[in-house]
């Protein structure tokens, strides 16, 4: 059997003459933390939302844990864990409300809510109105409901958006020790991309769609240094990268 | 073995997301209203209608029907917006899409609690029209089993209002839209002809318009159970279209 849980193969996503996601062949490791990298609009999310079923890829296919889309779309689900773009929940019911109702869906036993509130520091906070909390309370309401049961596969775009430096610094911790603590594989996308770089064993650069570079922080400096980038941290590396892409992509224009 | 939760308990857990949204209060008004319009038609005019010969309950309906109907289905159209704006605002339904449900589990869960919830006025109505039957026309009793067969179509022909309001709801992010969409419908469809009656047979099976319509108008038994079908077999239909929705949405989404 493969080592990569979850691995795409071609997997495109176009709208009318744009296309989103082109041709993209992911392969990530089991019990891995994988950092999702691309400036705005690069396709991060389209893939992780196509991983989630929320949206059709045009072409291509994806397996998950030796589950294939969409067959087998609810075993695949049972097995993530998800928190995309925002922080989604229900305004009108307290944290620990929102969690319960993702409790009772995912048949989880009572002690899971608790155990989450307790996991993202929320468990003061737990009879207050969703609606009525911070930004940074609201986003870890959101991981919260990713880490609800601990699914084998956690899918998170930009967790630590929204919150204070302290936030950030636990959330980086809290992603890190994941695979050690419950046996998960971690999918994370990020702009803060020094962040990722303490977070991530393996990498996925993706820019206008296409993936420019994946594995590990060692073979994106051999292959930086191959091409003459600069290798000195990853967000020079990245921008170099980046920028090649995008005067390549001109020149094909 | 994989455990995912039975379509029959959604609508209970859809309910816990109707917490402190106003829903069932929404309804209780809204019914208790519309059950005062016989008790205060009668109360003012009790000698017009005391005086025609006939089953009461057929008198009653005559004179109130039409407000009494038109405010049923302005509490559906009110529910069904609710019920997808707690699931648009704070994007709890991108979250619920990324669950381990089947794709119309949300919709039916949904269905459940709206239709349920318009038997509360239905209910009210009927112990009022009870109430004014004895109250108003003591010398001619027995219709009991008048009322309650009378009811039980008008909820029936309730089916189809209801999931095709669900479904402009879901389609709608912005509840001003759906809810805007709902009004004028109400008042376009009570503004139709339904005095020929083959006009009004077509009518009845037209969601919207459909509630308006009344038992005693019917030919016979079969007439009434034939309409009483082919309500229920276009629920059915529009339960598949929002499934295909779903599938279409998935594509552009």
């Amino acid at each position: 059997m493969s080592a990569n849980i979850i691995e795409t193969e071609n997997l495109t996503k176009s709208y009318g003459n744009f296309t989103a996601v082109s041709n993209l062949s992911l392969h990530i490791k089991k019990g891995s933390v994988y950092g999702f990298l691309g400036p705005n609009g690069a396709g991060k999310s389209t893939t992780m939302k196509m991983l989630l079923g929320l949206t059709k890829p045009s072409s291509g296919s994806f397996h998950i844990n030796g589950r294939t889309y969409p067959k087998d779309r609810l075993a695949i689900l049972r097995d993530m864990g998800s928190f995309i773009e925002a922080p989604a929940f229900y305004g009108n019911l307290t944290g620990e409300e929102n969690l319960e109702i993702l409790r009772r869906i995912l048949q989880l036993p009572k002690s899971a809510v608790e155990d989450a509130l307790e996991i993202v520091g929320l468990t003061e906070h737990r009879k207050r109105l969703a609606k009525k909390y911070s930004l940074g309370m609201k986003q870890r309401l959101g991981l919260a409901g990713a880490l609800l049961g601990h699914p084998p596969i956690l899918i998170l775009d930009e967790p630590t958006n929204g919150l204070d430096p302290i936030g950030i610094h636990e959330i980086r911790t809290l992603v890190r020790s994941l695979p050690e603590k419950y046996d998960c594989t971690v999918l994370v996308s990020s702009h803060l991309l020094p962040e990722v770089e303490l977070m991530a064993d393996d990498f996925g650069i993706l820019n206008h769609g296409r993936l420019l570079f994946e594995g590990t922080m060692a073979a994106l400096k051999r292959t930086a240094d191959a091409a003459g980038l600069p290798t000195h941290d990853l967000e020079e590396t990245f921008l170099a990268m980046i920028d090649i892409d995008n005067r390549n992509r001109g020149e094909r224009r | 073995m994989t455990a995912y939760i039975s379509p029959f308990c959604m609508p209970f857990l859809e309910m816990r997301k109707m917490k402190r949204t106003g829903f069932c209060q929404a309804f209780l008004g809204g019914g208790a209203l519309a059950a005062l319009v016989p008790v205060v038609n009668m109360a003012l005019r009790a000698e017009t209608f005391t005086s025609q010969p006939g089953s009461p309950f057929q008198i009653l309906m005559e004179a109130n029907w039409q407000l009494m109907a038109q405010l049923n289905i302005f509490l559906l159209v009110c529910g069904a917006c609710l019920l997808y704006h707690t699931e648009y605002a704070d994007n709890g339904l991108q979250k619920a899409r990324s669950l381990p449900l089947g794709s119309s589990g949300l919709f039916l869960g949904k269905l459940g609690i709206l239709l349920s919830a318009g038997l509360i006025p239905l209910c009210l109505e009927t112990a009022s029209l009870t109430l004014c039957c004895m109250r108003w026309f003591p010398d001619r009793p027995g219709e009991s089993l008048r009322i309650l067969t009378g009811m039980a179509f008008a909820f029936a022909m309730l089916l189809p209002t209801g999931a095709a309001m669900l479904l402009l709801s879901s389609m709608c992010r912005n509840m001003w839209i759906s809810l805007g969409a709902g009004v004028i419908l109400v008042f376009f469809a009570s503004m139709l002809p339904a005095s020929s009656s083959s006009v009004s047979d077509v009518l009845a099976l037209v969601p919207f318009c459909g509630p308006y319509r009344m038992l005693h108008e019917l030919p016979g038994r079969e007439a009434a159970l034939w309409t009483v079908c082919l309500c229920l077999g276009e629920s059915v239909l529009l339960c598949a279209a929002e499934r295909v929705y779903q599938s279409i949405r998935r594509c552009f989404a």
